[in-house]
């Protein structure tokens, strides 16, 4: 009795088992368990054991880590709804995204590794079991090389497909759709600044700026730009100009109205057999060939719109301001340049990366500030800077931070010390703000361009507002998505919370900067650590002499040394 | 030995349930969704009946939520716009809500003769919640002349997002394989565009009009489970109507529905 027992329970544990195993199976993975095991060491703590993109990081996160159980995937070379490619996925874990959290794993995971992963991140979402045929990948066929009138061509139908809408006139992703825009998810998101290729989340060669328009950016609202989103698809370029001429046309002859109307068929046709291959209908040659011819045009405008996209940035990002690249005030003899002087152009700027203030609460993990370059110019008695810094929108202050109660606007602080440390090593102060030993700062805010207030700090939350003020001219400016400020002040001051300026003399630079349409307020802020600037010192009259003289010195000590060798040896 | 058996069954029990309710879990938060027949076969029906009837709305009407019109101010601003997630008539009749069949696997053919768009007007969807047949294309039209952006937000389907430029008066859009919804539909471009595609299987599903009022016709003689949806007041998915329904003559089933 007690063996049957026993063997009862036994098969009811083993039932249960089987049971439990039944229902994993469901869901269970095909990959190896070492897809799953680097998955869960490296990836899980952002995208979440079971892929949903909600793992104990991805709070802090935005943009968010990828939910990868609705197989949406920004960055592939495969065309609108499609999946992405196996290869598209390795490359993203190799390379990672700039511009977000997701780093580059080539260096900590192999190649095995990497492609395991791949694997196991395909489990999370069934439509790759179920898809039967190969995701359809873009063409890059019949690139269109870079060229003045590419880039003029692509600017025209930046305007005509309405990129200018989140993008923004210039492209700093300041459109007047930006600050709504919200992905799949219901996360507020940013449309790319096409000025800061080193941002694009899967990178800056024309050919992935060509597959993110054609295909859309799955899961953010990113248009495709599939063939019938384009003016009269279906039409070659000079049959849709003589079409846009007739429209233009306040009375049609009976000759015109056919022929327009023979376009319009046209158009239908090219439109139907977008649809049927969308749709899974097979085209039979002629229409495939039909087909292509349509795409032809719609691919060409849209290598000219990559050429243009690719214009807006430059190849790399700049170096920052350290080493050789670091801010040098060039002298200028009598009065110094304002703000819309041309004579600033001769400079090239400097270029100060930002990140998120991260140490003190609150802190930004978010930023949306990426960098601020600066030139400047200086005279025998005074200095001037040019600050400039995308932001998207401007922002000044109509919002309060419901947290703080303060106004969320944006602003900019330039941080120096009080005194200058004398050499290399001697101790900087505290780069938020200072501590035991202060620092001197110039605080502009948007809601008063024309202003900068000059403060004393011993700490981030330890600022006070100089008794004094009125040493600095200041002028500010927001135009296309860039902030521009302009500030003057004497090299000297009388005042002695004031840092006092000497060419020549290395003098630590800090920043902070606020973008009020992402909730900077206070401490949640972008800050850098020290850089350093220098006014340059005008170079010495002084080389047009010594270098000659010690020549001829040299020259006249040869000739005799020759004369006394010359007389020894006779 | 029977204490052990039942013990074990309860066991067993719980761990589907668990295992399920984990399952389930994935679809927590979103929407409600329509119930969709496993099979649908279309034929002639003859001498079909009527399921008719009005949908009220009940509770404390929330004041409507005006629309913010953050840009293109000439086309989207000229008339003041509302939040249509609750739109209540006279004498409460609730509008957009979904009527529909559950549970008929044979019936009458889709009209194919009507023609399906969407409106984008004013920087606003019409109609706000549009049934489309399974395979039928919908075009969207852009009467405005400024840029629009339409956002589907399939899961089960393919996901749309497609430009339609100023230029682009009708924009046709490829029909879909399953049936699935409703879906949402957006214009990133002006945010707080909105409206709803339903994609089915089978044509016995109507939308109420201003007046609360919707009609099934053609419906084979039988007794069907009646759902509805509702964007602001959800589903009765788990306790649908029961109407029966008999040759040539007319049902009447009126809903009466509250904020979820």
């Amino acid at each position: 009795m007690v063996n049957r027992n026993v063997v009862t329970l036994l098969m009811l544990v083993f039932g249960l088992l089987c049971a439990v195993m039944l229902v994993h199976a469901q869901n269970a993975p095909e990959a190896s368990e070492r897809g799953k095991e680097v998955y869960e060491q490296s990836c899980a703590h952002c995208h979440g054991t079971e892929g949903r993109g909600d793992g104990s990081a991805a709070e802090n996160l935005l943009p968010k880590p990828r939910d990868f159980t609705r197989g949406l995937y920004k960055i592939r070379s495969t065309e609108s709804g499609q999946l992405p490619t196996d290869q598209d996925l390795f490359d993203i874990i190799t390379i990672g995204m700039p511009g977000s959290s997701m780093p580059g794993w080539e260096t900590s995971l192999s190649a095995d590794e990497r492609w395991e992963v791949v694997a196991y991140i395909k489990t999370f979402y069934n439509g790759f079991k179920e898809s039967e045929a190969p995701p359809r990948q873009i063409s890059l066929e019949g690139k269109i090389a870079y060229s003045e009138q590419s880039v003029e061509t692509g600017k025209e139908l930046y305007v005509e497909l309405g990129c200018v809408e989140c993008h923004g006139n210039v492209g700093r992703g300041d459109g007047t759709s930006a600050p709504t825009l919200t992905d799949e998810w219901g996360f507020q998101t940013w449309p790319a600044n096409l000025a800061q290729s080193w941002n694009f989340r899967g990178g800056a060669d024309t050919e992935a700026i060509f597959k993110r328009f054609i295909g859309g950016i799955a899961g953010s609202p990113m248009p495709a730009f599939e063939g019938d989103s384009f003016l009269h698809f279906g039409l070659s370029v000079e049959e849709s100009k003589r079409l846009t001429e007739l429209e233009n046309k306040d009375e049609m002859t009976e000759v015109e109205e056919t022929e327009s109307e023979k376009f319009y068929e046209k158009m239908d046709v090219a439109v139907d057999l977008a649809l049927n291959r969308a749709e899974g209908i097979e085209l039979t040659a002629a229409e495939q060939q039909t087909y292509d011819d349509a795409m032809k045009v719609v691919y060409e405008k849209s290598w000219h719109l990559a050429n243009y996209v690719k214009s807006l940035a430059p190849e790399e990002r700049p170096e920052p301001a350290i080493g050789k690249n670091v801010l040098r005030s060039q002298y200028v003899q009598g009065e110094l340049p304002g703000m819309e002087d041309t004579a600033w152009e001769v400079l090239q700027s400097r270029h100060f990366p930002l990140v998120g203030q991260v140490v003190i609460e609150p802190r930004q993990f978010n930023p949306t500030i990426d960098s601020v370059n600066i030139k400047s110019f200086y005279n025998d008695t005074e200095v001037a800077f040019l600050f400039m810094w995308d932001d998207r929108t401007h922002t000044t202050g109509d919002e309060i931070d419901e947290s703080t109660g303060k106004p969320l606007e944006d602003a900019l602080a330039i941080q120096f010390p009080v005194k200058v440390p004398q050499g290399p090593t001697a101790p900087k102060p505290y780069f938020l703000w200072g501590g035991r030993l202060p620092v001197y700062l110039w605080h502009w805010k948007a809601s008063a361009p024309e202003q900068v207030v000059e403060i004393t700090a011993k700490g981030i939350n330890n600022a006070e507002v100089q008794a004094a003020q009125g040493a600095l001219q200041a002028q500010g400016a927001y135009t296309d998505g860039q902030y521009k400020l302009w500030v003057k002040r004497a090299l000297k001051t009388d005042d002695k919370k004031d840092l006092q300026l000497e060419p020549g003399v290395f003098v630590p630079i800090a920043f902070s900067a606020w973008d009020g349409a992402n909730g900077d307020v206070d401490t949640k802020r972008v800050v850098s650590s020290w850089y350093t600037f220098v006014l340059e010192p005008v170079p010495s009259s002084r080389r047009f002499v010594y270098p000659p003289l010690i020549a001829v010195l040299s020259l006249g000590l040869l000739f005799g040394l020759r004369a006394v060798v010359q007389r020894r040896n006779s | 030995m029977k204490t052990y058996l039942l013990a074990g069954f309860a066991l067993l029990l719980a761990c589907c349930y668990v295992g399920n309710a984990f399952a389930a879990d994935s679809g927590a938060g979103e929407v409600e969704m329509l119930v969709f027949p496993d099979s649908y076969s279309a034929a002639s029906v003859s001498n079909g009946g009527t399921i008719s009837g009005v949908v009220t709305f009940e509770g404390d009407l929330p004041e409507m939520k005006k629309l913010e019109i953050t840009k293109d101010q000439a086309v989207c601003g000229a008339t003041d716009k509302y939040d249509e997630s609750l739109v209540v008539g006279e004498g409460n009749a609730l509008k957009n809500t979904i009527v529909y069949l559950i549970d008929i696997s044979k019936g009458k053919d889709f009209d194919k003769a009507t023609k399906l768009e969407i409106d984008q007007k004013g920087c606003k969807f019409s109609p706000h919640v549009q049934i489309v047949p399974v395979g039928v294309r919908v075009t969207m039209l852009n009467t405005d002349k400024v840029n629009h952006n339409v956002h589907i937000f399939s899961s089960i389907n393919k996901p749309v997002n497609k430009q339609q430029t100023k230029n682009r008066r009708k924009m046709p859009l490829a029909g879909v394989k399953k049936a699935e919804g409703p879906v949402a539909v957006k214009c990133d471009i002006h945010g707080w565009m909105s409206a709803w595609i339903a994609y089915v299987p089978h044509p016995y599903f109507a939308v109420t009009n201003e007046k609360g009022e919707f009609t099934l016709e053609g419906v084979p003689a039988g007794t069907y489970k009646l759902g509805y949806w509702h964007e602001a007041c959800g589903t009765n998915s788990d306790s649908p109507a029961s109407v029966t329904v008999e040759a040539g003559s007319t049902a009447t089933q009126n809903f009466t529905l509250k904020l979820k």
